[in-house]
């Protein structure tokens, strides 16, 4: 699972992690330089449960850091399986008249406004692994699916663009957004609540698509049904200077 | 040489106790079938062999030279020698691999090149094999055979040794390691090399393992053998592709797998031999660019030729191969084991038009190359008369300390006379590979 790290716009402190029945864990970062928690337990056992708490300062900065090598981010400049655009996603993309803007910051903008119109909130009506174009083509969808939208049409305009996983004031599961790089700086916009990435959002993770960066993923060998359930909670402490 | 022939039934009926055997899954079913051994051998002379070793060891170094680049700075992007397509949305590139830095920086230790010989004599690359290329172990056991039986024939005749293969296998795991000992990671019985895996475990030394006994703790590989004992393995010669080498980090199903594998990799705790992600350097497409590669980190001009290729996703190119079509061969990018391979002049004129309508919504997704003019060689049919068939040779490439070319090969030959695929899952035979010493 991944863990939220310092970056010029928040700082982590006191983390505090419990694994059931697994002292054993390390920790790494992967390719997105995400923190990632893994391990294995051997013991036979019919529960798990991983719990993370500790204080996020966010809103120190408004910008990450500034990179001025484009290639480094040729990756998140591809398609993958998910935001790869068919008919309906590229006739939209062509109806937002983008060449009409050109700065890619105000092109993101645009996709997000005009997306957050277009585009229905509705729970239960896709599946995990959906596509953008279905998503898209069904007309409603969850936050994962506005941001695979809206990755799949940064990427058609060659915008690198990453996939963010991360905590929002107030939300009970954790939330996704996209952050678009723009002139050497990585932006973030939530094309789901058509806002600009602030304070109130945490990071957790990022990747080309939803599959790189879920919060948990795990196996377990043995004949059993599961159930899995996941609570996220955020409480604002205001300090006063 | 007659000796040989008048034993080729004794040897065949060998390499069938022997368990040399190729399996074919066939719509849903598990098929083992010999791997047919012809006894006539394709004969390489001294100086040839100094040719293709020179060749050879180019590529192999300039496509060691890639992956570290595409993996690493990814400066022959940059520098506009390869379009960025071809590369980050290929299914070979492994966006985990983006950053690891394998021991020793040897991402391909064994490359399996694939030529063939044109009635003008000329040699041809047909493809490169950088993830796991099977196969060597057929002709070491073969000639191991054949040796027994008529051993004056390589001595007479001045044929360099091949049993040095298992050898320079260990040489090159040794090399890698981190510190441990070496496995081989089979995904078990009921794989198509399987005999493969266990012949060279045996030959090399290495645990023959499932994954079963291997756990990942603290970032470090280990070994847990019958009595419980529990080793460190620095080097694992996998036979299991990257797709599935670790659940937690490629395809979530796989059950063959090691989890947490990468992670030990990742920390430079264990050597991976192929390293995973090589598939973005023996794709077809990229097949186009690796003369252009060789001159791009060597700064010298490829010794081998690759055969012609043409790119549609290149215009030029695309309309050479419209006007064209009917001498040209398609090959579908993403496609092995002789599967997707269309010879223009093959199809109807329905089923061309819906070919070319492929190829121009999917330019990026084939390859077109002309025909080559094979050289044939001579095998035995059933009643022991020799006729022409079709035939290629896999050429073994070992990177370790020094990159060297095992005097030796794969020379796989079709048994259908009208065929050109040569490939053992297709039903093809091989034939020993001598290399003359002088």
């Amino acid at each position: 699972m991944f863990l939220p790290q310092d970056t010029a716009r928040q700082k982590i402190t006191d983390l505090n992690i419990t694994v059931s029945g697994c002292e054993n864990y390390s920790i790494t970062n992967d390719s997105f330089n995400n923190k990632k928690l893994y391990g294995l337990i051997k013991e036979p056992h019919n529960n798990f449960e991983v719990s993370i708490t500790g204080t996020a300062e966010s809103g120190i900065g408004i910008f990450d850091e500034y990179f001025d090598d484009p290639y480094r981010f040729l990756i998140l400049k591809a398609q993958t399986d998910l935001t790869k655009p068919g008919e309906k996603l590229n006739e939209y993309r062509k109806s937002l008249h983008l060449d009409e803007f050109y700065a890619p910051y105000d092109k993101a903008l645009h996709i997000m406004r005009s997306l957050h119109e277009t585009f229905q909130y509705n729970p239960g009506v896709t599946e995990i692994h959906e596509t953008a174009e279905n998503a898209f083509s069904l007309g409603k969808g969850v936050c994962q699916d506005y941001t695979h939208i809206m990755l799949s049409l940064l990427r058609s305009e060659k915008i690198p663009a990453r996939y963010v996983v991360g905590m929002m004031l107030g939300e009970g599961s954790s939330h996704a957004w996209v952050e678009a790089l723009c002139r050497g700086y990585w932006y973030g916009f939530d094309p789901t609540n058509n806002k600009l990435v602030n304070d109130e959002y945490i990071r957790v993770s990022c990747g080309r698509d939803s599959s790189d960066c879920s919060v948990i993923k795990g196996n377990f060998y043995g004949f059993t049904t599961q159930t899995q359930s996941e609570a996220v909670s955020v409480e604002e402490i205001i300090t006063k200077d | 040489m007659d000796d040989l022939i008048k034993k080729s039934e004794t040897i065949n009926k060998l390499l069938a106790r022997y368990g040399v055997k190729f399996g074919i899954y066939k719509n849903g079913e598990f098929k083992e079938q010999l791997f047919p051994f012809d006894p006539i051998p394709r004969i390489i002379k001294h100086d040839e062999f100094t040719y293709l070793e020179k060749g050879l060891t180019q590529r192999v170094d300039a496509l060691n030279c890639f992956l570290a680049d595409i993996y690493g700075p990814k400066h022959i992007v940059k520098d506009g020698i390869i379009p960025e397509e071809f590369i980050f949305s290929a299914k070979g590139f492994l966006a985990p691999c983006d950053g690891v830095t394998p021991p020793k920086n040897i991402y391909s230790h064994i490359s399996g090149i694939d030529l063939v010989q044109s009635k003008d004599n000329n040699w041809y690359i047909l493809e490169d094999n950088l993830r796991v290329p099977s196969g060597a172990s057929y002709p070491m056991i073969a000639r191991d055979l054949q040796r027994r039986g008529a051993p004056e024939a390589f001595s007479d005749n001045s044929v360099l040794d091949n049993r040095n293969y298992a050898d320079l296998l260990k040489e090159v795991m040794d090399h890698v390691n981190t510190g441990g000992i070496n496995v081989i990671l089979s995904p078990g019985r009921y794989n198509a090399a399987f005999f493969e895996h266990s012949y060279l475990a045996e030959k090399t030394g290495a645990v023959l393992t499932t994954g079963k006994d291997i756990v990942c703790e603290n970032d470090n590989l280990y070994y847990i053998d019958y009595n419980g004992r529990k080793q460190r393995v620095g080097a694992v010669y996998r036979r299991i592709s990257d797709e599935y080498l670790d659940p937690m980090t490629f395809y979530e199903e796989s059950v063959i797998g090691i989890p947490h594998i990468f992670e030990a990799y990742r920390k430079g705790n264990v050597a991976l031999i192929n390293a995973p992600g090589n598939g973005v350097a023996d794709d077809k497409g990229i097949y186009y660019f690796v003369p252009k590669m060789i001159r791009y980190y060597l700064s010298q001009d490829a010794v081998l030729m690759n055969a012609l290729t043409y790119l549609p996703y290149y215009e030029k190119d695309m309309r050479y191969v419209l006007d064209n079509f009917d001498k040209l061969v398609i090959k579908d990018v993403a496609e092995a084991g002789g599967y997707g391979v269309v010879f223009g002049s093959s199809l109807t004129a329905e089923k061309k038009e819906e070919f070319i309508a492929l190829l121009k919504s999917q330019p990026r997704r084939f390859i077109a190359q002309e025909v080559i003019d094979f050289y044939d060689l001579d095998i035995l049919d059933e009643s022991g008369k020799s006729v022409p068939r079709k035939a290629d040779l896999r050429a073994f490439v070992l990177s370790g300390d020094t990159t060297r070319v095992w005097p030796s090969g794969l020379t796989r030959f079709s048994r259908n006379p009208d065929s050109f695929i040569v490939n053992s899952s297709q039903g093809g035979g091989f034939k020993d590979t001598w290399v003359l010493s002088q």
